[in-house]
């Protein structure tokens, strides 16, 4: 094949003035191997990914599943006005956006610092163990979880409680739960706390793609352990932070569901109350389909937004960028 | 083609030939002595074999929405190897693991159903879909037992459209028997505070909270909780329903309705809900109230209970049935809960017993997928016999109950101990006690034992503890049951059972209604007294905005169409 | 798993770093870096050690005494009684055979296939490579819903078929995109001397890039296999009627839903008889569910050792390629 290819390769140079669809296509015919090895997948992801889209036709419908698709009553925007027009919209998106970004920051920050000092760890059992030990959270339901977190929280004898009027900063113990200002930072530690470890692997995988040799230079000019991190590993890894920061930013309309769900109650559900809890309630548990396409498309479109803005700016700074 | 044609008929013959011999079967058992004698006499046994000659056997699929167990093929049960002998039918059972809405959902979008279906909840989308047949034609030829059972409510069972798509589980035959024990809603305390108080009785709201009051203050170092009350997610019933009980009405859900004009009234914004919770906003000012009620999930509010360290609660008695068992289990009869029948006043007659009922949005189908209707219908029809609801509820004679000179039903220790959770599997009481068709609960036979054991008194009196006795003893009462007022006939009930189509106001409107109760209950619970009555009229503000009217028309509506089609008989 | 793979790439560094007598790891400054980490990776172990631990404790105590709560970090009523409900249950071992495949080829198949789509998609000069990109990361973030997937799988004939744990998920955007950023930043020189020898785009990647990237891709397969070992939404939804094809993790949810189910069974009326005695062998969802989080997950935790001998072979390729 290599044979074939070649004269393709002559062939594109001494022509400077064709148009481009021409162009185009006889790139594609020398490119045919990674044409063949991706085309596959492109038909994949069309068959898998973008023929389901003809659902979104149920947002526009009075969906019953029984009937046929011409069978369905059409009712324009309809679930779109109930879903944008009750009372507790703005309250849910404002919850929902609150803790996705909350979960962003933190998660982010928290992830990189922890792979950043686990590199440092100098003792490779002893880091082994630390990396271990600290995914285990990730492999714990969140139903199991939030009843651990629940009875850490109790004022009933609860390790939070009792550790800090251990420590002296409370006096009387603290209905965290009941207090609907705290949901957001329970919500966000809890996170933290389940999927630190489980984030870190991708930086720490990373890290390995980071020339040694940068760090025996740096010793040679001796920069300390803090100068290291900064100057070497830290921009290494700038370009999966990035690509990851980009991807995560298109999904600041997903904040979770089971956290909320399962730490919610009547006393914080102003402000622990997301999109997707709403949904689960005027949507699914009511059998609405309808409601719960036309919020996912929602969610796309917002998505769609912020992927493109954050891509753009990605690029005007001149960083690396998702695509 | 042509085989299947053939196929067919050799199985319609058979199907008749096997109702005959059912119905022979029937005919020579209906006495008591005879009933007895499923576990496959001399004689039945032949008649079995006779027909295993020319009935062939067949599995049908059957998908269970509504209890959880192993799926399993029916004939792998000792019940059910005996239905299959019976009528050559064999059921390959799988039940609901995940969402309910979803998995229904997927069925009725590809039109693919099992043979048998037993929707649960999602039962309106089946029949929307049109993917339950008729039963009526079918009721008529090989029905025989059906209509003898349902034939009081055959009219309730219709749709609208005049056809029985499908067969409900809650008819009660014969003399009803209530539950003797307290699986419903009660004011739960401690039994050392009533031993403490001398056993007195407690009739009002008030002296309920008096006497916890009391308890716990001269208990001041035993450092104990007053009162809690359960909030979690979809159980929050146990705190928003509490006025209805207390104005004397059973759990008809969001309405009381009344007796006479049988006009619905929403609870959750009247005097009686104030009273309810100016009472609980009391009783927290005093300190007797646990303020994490609101916050605790059901596993911690089990794990209060069971601490020995709550003195009263309000709940059903299904809701703590854990609780319940692991504090007798520990042996501490004190710490164990009593329940009590209270009320606002005193002339109230308390209504917490539920009153039979005919639940009428639950049961099992036969979809447009099944093979061989007929044939279901023949095993459906056979399954309610006298014989085998005695199998199916009893077992078999000498192996899991006993006869006394007397007729009666009973169980010996070792029965008793020998009937745990993998026993109930590999028996199949799991698979047929619940979801086919059957004497509902509180059915009793005609030499009037009961259906059920757990109801039957010679049964629920071994499963006392000498504490049990001696304090039921002290309030004169055989039965917890015996402590309550008997149900009224309320020919409707239950209303909360009442279907809503998917999405309706009606539904809209008691969502709304959780989300406004779950988030100003708290408030108006633990706000200082003084400032309850602005809360509450906050409160009522925001509820206002609902609309109520049109709630009470459309559950009033539906009561007052089920009363009519219980008296056209 | 990646822990492995980072602490082994660490090792080296580690050991270079000694080989090179670590002149700088005296200094005071580094002393107290050093302390105050350990001290902080202390702290952190215990934090997200309690969670298992504790649901290790719960697994193993009398699920009716562990209603009363209050378990912590030890049984207070030791029984196997919790396990041996969960494995007495015939169809586990199968249904952990089913697992085990569905997560071995499930994890080859999407590794080596996402690795060779974020191959093509980051050869800078590929004409079609921004249409892919875009193509496959703006999947990321919509979905056609329950209704019409469900109804695509039918239609395909993969109902009650072992490929559906496969090929609906063959290639996973995310992993995608990680594999590229990687890819992208191996030394454009290493691809260019493959090319100069004549070596065509799908030897580049099948010799070059793929043991280069080994560290990368063992990230991806733990991802992956980690997906695959919980997901159990796939078998409800399209494999629930084929009892062969049920997966641990399903297996598992049944049990649980049955506890779930008898113990409401046991407290309703009816069944109130058989409650008292059933006391003995009872079992809870709480005690169930602490059970099933164990046996889930210790399988998938212990995958970890075999995923280290490649990520030691990426790396002396990796160290090579430096």
């Amino acid at each position: 094949m290599a044979k074939e290819a070649s004269p393709g390769i002559q062939t594109t140079t001494p022509k400077p003035q064709t148009s481009h669809i021409p162009l185009f296509f006889k790139k594609l015919v020398q490119q045919r191997v990674l044409l063949l090895m991706s085309a596959p997948f492109l038909i994949w992801l069309f068959i898998f990914k973008y023929l389901p889209l003809w659902g979104w036709t149920i947002a526009f419908q009075d969906f019953k599943p029984a009937k046929s698709f011409s069978d369905q009553k059409w009712v324009g925007f309809e679930h779109f006005k109930m879903l944008f027009q009750d009372e507790k919209f703005i309250q849910v998106l404002r919850n929902t956006l609150a803790m996705s970004t909350i979960n962003l920051v933190l998660g982010f920050v928290t992830a990189i610092v922890l792979a950043l000092l686990l590199n440092e760890l100098r003792f490779v059992l002893f880091k082994r163990l630390v990396q271990t030990v600290s995914y285990l959270p990730h492999f714990i339901s969140w139903v199991v979880a939030a009843n651990i977190i629940a009875t850490a929280l109790s004022p009933d004898n609860g390790i939070v409680n009792e550790l800090l009027m251990w420590l002296g900063v409370i006096k009387e113990p603290i209905l965290f739960l009941g207090i609907p200002e705290y949901f957001w930072g329970i919500n966000g530690l809890s996170e933290v706390w389940k999927n630190v470890g489980w984030n870190t692997i991708v930086y720490l995988a990373a890290m390995t793609m980071i020339d040694p040799a940068q760090y025996e230079a740096a010793e040679i000019d001796g920069a300390g352990r803090i100068q290291r991190i900064w100057h070497i590993t830290l921009p290494g890894i700038k370009p999966v932070i990035i690509v990851l920061l980009i991807m995560n930013i298109g999904y600041l309309l997903e904040s979770g569901f089971e956290p909320q769900y399962l730490l919610g109650n009547g006393m914080n559900v102003d402000y622990s109350e997301n999109l997707d809890i709403f949904v689960l309630k005027y949507g699914i548990a009511m059998g609405n389909f309808s409601l719960s396409v036309a919020a996912g498309m929602f969610k796309t479109v917002i998505s769609f937004i912020l992927l493109f803005a954050a891509n753009y700016t990605a690029k005007r700074m001149g960083e690396s960028r998702l695509f | 083609m042509i085989k299947k044609k053939r196929l067919l008929l050799t199985a319609m013959i058979v199907a008749m030939t096997a109702v005959t011999a059912c119905s022979n079967n029937s005919g020579t058992n209906n006495n008591t002595e005879a009933g007895t004698n499923s576990g496959g006499n001399g004689n039945q046994a032949a008649t079995t074999t006779e027909q295993s000659k020319v009935q062939e056997k067949v599995t049908f699929s059957v998908f269970n929405a509504a209890g959880a167990a192993k799926d399993i093929n029916s004939n792998e049960t000792t019940i059910g190897k005996l239905l299959e002998e019976q009528t050559g039918v064999n059921f390959k059972m799988e039940h609901l693991v995940g969402d309910i809405n979803t998995k229904i959902g997927t069925m009725i979008a590809s039109n693919d159903y099992p043979d048998l279906l037993i929707p649960d909840a999602a039962i309106d989308k089946v029949i929307d879909a049109g993917a339950f047949i008729p039963l009526n034609d079918l009721i008529d030829k090989f029905g025989p037992n059906i209509k003898r059972v349902y034939g009081p409510y055959m009219n309730q069972m219709k749709a609208a459209d005049g056809n029985i798509y499908f067969i409900p589980f809650s008819n009660v035959v014969g003399e009803y028997i209530p539950s003797p024990s307290i699986d419903q809603g009660a004011f739960w305390v401690q039994r050392r505070v009533l031993k403490e108080a001398g056993y007195p009785k407690i009739k009002t709201l008030d002296e309920y909270f008096d006497m916890v009051k009391n308890y716990v203050e001269k208990h001041k170092d035993e450092n104990l909780t007053g009162f809690i009350s359960l909030t979690h997610d979809w159980r929050f019933f146990a705190t928003s329903n509490p006025p209805m009980h207390l104005a004397g009405f059973p759990n008809d859900g969001n309405v009381t309705i009344d007796m006479s004009t049988f006009d619905a009234k929403v609870y959750a914004d009247k005097d009686s809900t104030k009273k309810w919770l100016q009472k609980l906003n009391d009783v927290n000012a005093q300190g007797l109230f646990d303020k994490s009620s609101f916050v605790d999930n059901y596993d911690q509010y089990l794990a209060k209970l069971t601490s020995g360290k709550v003195v009263g609660f309000f709940d059903y008695g299904w809701q703590v049935g854990n609780a319940t068992n692991a504090l007798k289990d520990a042996g501490n009869d004190d710490l164990r809960y009593f329940p009590l029948p209270v009320t606002f006043d005193a002339n109230t007659k308390d209504q917490y017993l539920d009153p039979p009922g005919f639940t009428s949005n639950r049961g099992i189908g036969i979809t447009v997928s099944a093979k061989d209707p007929e044939r279901i219908m023949q095993f459906l029809d056979n399954l309610l016999t006298d014989e085998n609801q005695i199998l199916s509820n009893w077992g078999i004679k000498g192996e899991t109950y006993e006869v006394d000179e007397n007729g009666r039903f009973y169980r010996t220790e070792e029965q008793i101990a020998k009937i745990d959770e993998s026993f109930r599997e590999t028996f199949g009481f799991k698979y047929f006690e619940w979801n086919w068709p059957k004497y509902g609960n509180g059915s009793s036979l005609p030499d009037g034992n009961s259906v059920a054991p757990g109801r039957q008194a010679e049964v629920f009196q071994m499963s006392l503890t000498e504490g049990d006795k001696t304090i039921l003893e002290k309030y004169g009462a055989k039965t917890y049951a015996d402590l309550f007022a008997a149900p009224d006939d309320r020919p409707w009930f239950p209303a909360w059972s009442f279907s809503k189509e998917q999405g309706s106001d009606a539904q809209i409107w008691e969502t709304k209604k959780d989300e406004l109760t779950k988030k100003y209950f708290p408030k108006l619970v633990l706000a200082k007294p003084e400032e309850f009555e602005s809360m509450w009229t906050e409160y009522l503000d925001q509820f206002s905005k609902l609309d109520t009217a049109a709630y009470e028309k459309w559950t009033t509506d539906e009561v007052k169409k089920r009363i009519e089609l219980a008296q056209t008989k | 798993m990646a822990n492995i793979m980072t602490s082994n790439t660490a090792s080296t560094e580690g050991k270079k770093r000694r080989l090179r007598g670590g002149g700088r790891y005296g200094s005071l400054g580094d002393r107290v870096f050093d302390t105050c980490n350990i001290i902080f990776m202390l702290l952190l172990m215990v934090v997200t050690l309690y969670p298992f631990v504790n649901t290790l404790a719960v697994s193993l105590n009398n699920a009716t005494d562990s209603i009363r709560g209050g378990i912590y970090l030890w049984p207070r009523e030791f029984t196997l009684q919790n396990y041996s409900y969960v494995f007495n249950e015939a169809t586990i071992l199968g249904a952990t055979f089913i697992s085990i495949m569905r997560t071995v080829i499930g994890t080859i198949v999407t590794v080596f296939c996402s690795a060779m789509v974020a191959y093509t998609i980051s050869r800078p000069d590929f004409v079609l490579r921004k249409f892919i990109t875009i193509a496959f990361i703006l999947t990321m973030y919509f979905n056609g819903g329950l209704i019409p997937n469900f109804l695509l799988i039918r239609d395909l004939g993969m109902i009650n078929s072992f490929w559906v744990y496969i090929i609906p998920g063959i290639i996973g955007v995310f992993n995608l995109i990680i594999i590229r950023s990687f890819i992208e930043g191996l030394p454009e020189s290493i691809l260019e001397s493959a090319r100069i020898d004549g070596a065509g785009d799908f030897t580049t990647f099948a010799k070059i890039v793929l043991p280069l990237s080994l560290p990368v891709l063992a990230t991806v397969a733990l991802f992956t296999a980690v997906w695959q070992w919980n997901s159990w939404f796939d078998v409800f939804l399209y494999n629930s009627s084929e009892i062969k094809l049920s997966t641990l993790q399903y297996e598992l949810q049944k049990i649980l839903q049955n506890s779930n189910a008898s113990m409401s069974a046991k407290s309703a009326g009816d069944a109130f008889a058989n409650a008292d005695n059933a006391n003995a062998n009872m079992v809870t969802p709480f005690s169930i569910r602490a059970t099933m989080t164990i046996v889930a997950s210790v399988p998938i935790i212990l995958v970890y050792p075999f995923l280290q001998k490649y990520f030691v072979k990426g790396m002396t390729v990796g160290g090579v390629k430096g």
